[in-house]
């Protein structure tokens, strides 16, 4: 049974939640229909949690699954952009020089241009940039909520950050043209 | 010493705070030796804190706050209900002494309540009596706010588990809309959603309140049969409650219009072919 203590708990954690259903859903009506559903089987399941465990974590995994439960009964599958073979890939840190300019744009870039660029990120990376940048969570913790290896978080992540830094140099581009 | 490559191959490792012990103290010690791995490592933090620094990516409006709110509160009240029979069985001694005690004041109540037909009133239609005051309140705000029978009916599907197919006005010519859709939204019920529409007649708000029949069933209040279905009519807290099952759902219509609020059933049965279907339910 869910306590006051659950919920109010739980609660602190509605902006992380609406944020990650964003991420999956790109759809501001279906996000909060998604944190609701979220809140209600989280509620309901709230005996199942240990004492020790983190409970942001555990609502991303609640989440997620209601979502992928959600796709399932539309018959659509889920919506990830088809990527590389995560597997083999070597999580290797990028050249120096497609990082140092990069630094130096990022000092100045604004909010909305990080934003942007998280956006145009397919899900399956912006959600794993998501649940670590932004949200914190280890990678163990990301690779319960996705339900796989935490080698495949780790090679997503590197993925996804190299593709972040394109699409910021990339902008970071179009802006030097505009401003000529 | 780990050489360089082995450094910036785990250098996200070491910025997430995945290593630890040795492996941690074996990387730190590369990076006091190496200024070209250090000042990766410096570059890689600054971009990881540029991209940290746009938290929260969004944040979650007071309404959904306010909904998610009362979600959980329903369901720390449903919750408690469902629990109580497990409990009851492995308590049987003290919770018998226990009920009495706490059904004691109910009971003395119901003597004096001289509304038969509050007597025993389905779950069902207690919580679509309780969905119509909080609504009314402003504590139950509505999801979708639309006039729409079809819109309506189309933001039930895939919220609920079954279909709901809002009838359209049948407006006369020359005739006023008897009543005015205004919107819905969900309300949870027994570990399930509920569709709840709510309608207005006159200025008087109407509710009406969807779930399966394998969730809910009617029961209780006074029985009155019409057009082969079987209403039943309750009194509570002054509004006027009927419930029906009918083609694998369950309905409850409230209200507090005259009589038995069976003018409420215009909302589905507008047409005049379909007031023999209403007048049943008027009191005799």
């Amino acid at each position: 049974m869910p306590t006051p203590a659950f919920n109010e708990e739980a609660l602190t954690h509605i902006d992380a939640l609406f944020g990650y259903a964003m991420t999956l859903t790109r759809d501001r009506t279906e996000a909060e229909d998604l944190v609701q559903e979220t809140y209600v089987r989280g509620a309901r399941a709230a005996n199942q949690l240990a004492a020790e465990s983190n409970l942001k974590a555990w609502l991303f995994v609640v989440m997620r699954n209601a979502w992928l439960n959600q796709l399932r009964r539309q018959n659509n599958g889920p919506r990830f952009v088809g990527l590389e073979d995560e597997e083999s890939f070597d999580p290797a840190f990028p050249s120096e020089e497609s990082t140092n300019p990069q630094v130096v744009y990022l000092r100045k870039v604004e909010r909305t241009q990080i934003l942007l660029a998280l956006e145009s990120l397919p899900t399956q990376y912006r959600e794993v940039v998501v649940l670590r940048d932004i949200e914190g969570l280890s990678y163990q913790q990301i690779a319960s909520v996705l339900d796989c290896p935490a080698g495949t978080v780790m090679s997503r992540l590197a993925r996804a950050r190299e593709k972040l830094r394109t699409l910021l140099n990339a902008r970071e581009g179009r802006t030097r043209l505009k401003a000529v | 010493m780990s050489d360089c490559t082995d450094i910036r191959n785990r250098l996200n490792l070491y910025l997430d705070n995945e290593l630890q012990g040795d492996e941690r103290v074996d990387f730190e010690s590369h990076l006091r030796e190496c200024n070209s791995c250090k000042a990766m490592a410096n570059a890689e933090q600054r971009f990881l804190d540029g991209v940290r620094a746009v938290e929260p990516l969004y944040v979650a409006s007071p309404e959904l706050k306010q909904r998610v709110s009362t979600a959980l509160r329903f369901q720390s009240h449903n919750t408690t209900n469902a629990s109580r029979p497990k409990n009851t069985r492995a308590v049987a001694t003290i919770a018998a002494a226990a009920v009495l005690l706490l059904l004691l004041p109910i009971l003395i109540w119901r003597a004096r309540e001289r509304d038969p037909q509050s007597l025993g009133a389905s779950s069902f239609a207690l919580m679509a009596a309780d969905t119509h005051l909080r609504h009314i309140r402003g504590q139950l705000p509505l999801e979708m706010v639309s006039t729409e029978p079809r819109d309506v009916s189309q933001w039930f599907v895939n919220k609920v588990s079954f279909s709901v197919k809002i009838p359209n006005y049948q407006e006369a010519p020359g005739l006023e809309k008897l009543y005015t859709m205004e919107g819905a939204r969900l309300v949870a019920y027994k570990n399930d959603y509920a569709a709840y529409v709510a309608y207005r007649m006159n200025n008087q708000p109407i509710s009406l309140v969807i779930t399966s029949d394998n969730v809910a069933q009617t029961s209780g209040g006074e029985e009155i049969k019409a057009k082969g279905l079987l209403f039943h009519y309750n009194a509570i807290e002054g509004l006027k409650v009927l419930t029906w099952s009918d083609r694998g759902l369950t309905y409850a219509l409230v209200s507090d219009l005259e009589e038995r609020g069976q003018k409420s059933c215009v909302v589905c049965h507008q047409d005049i072919k379909e007031q023999d279907f209403i007048a049943p339910l008027k009191p005799r």
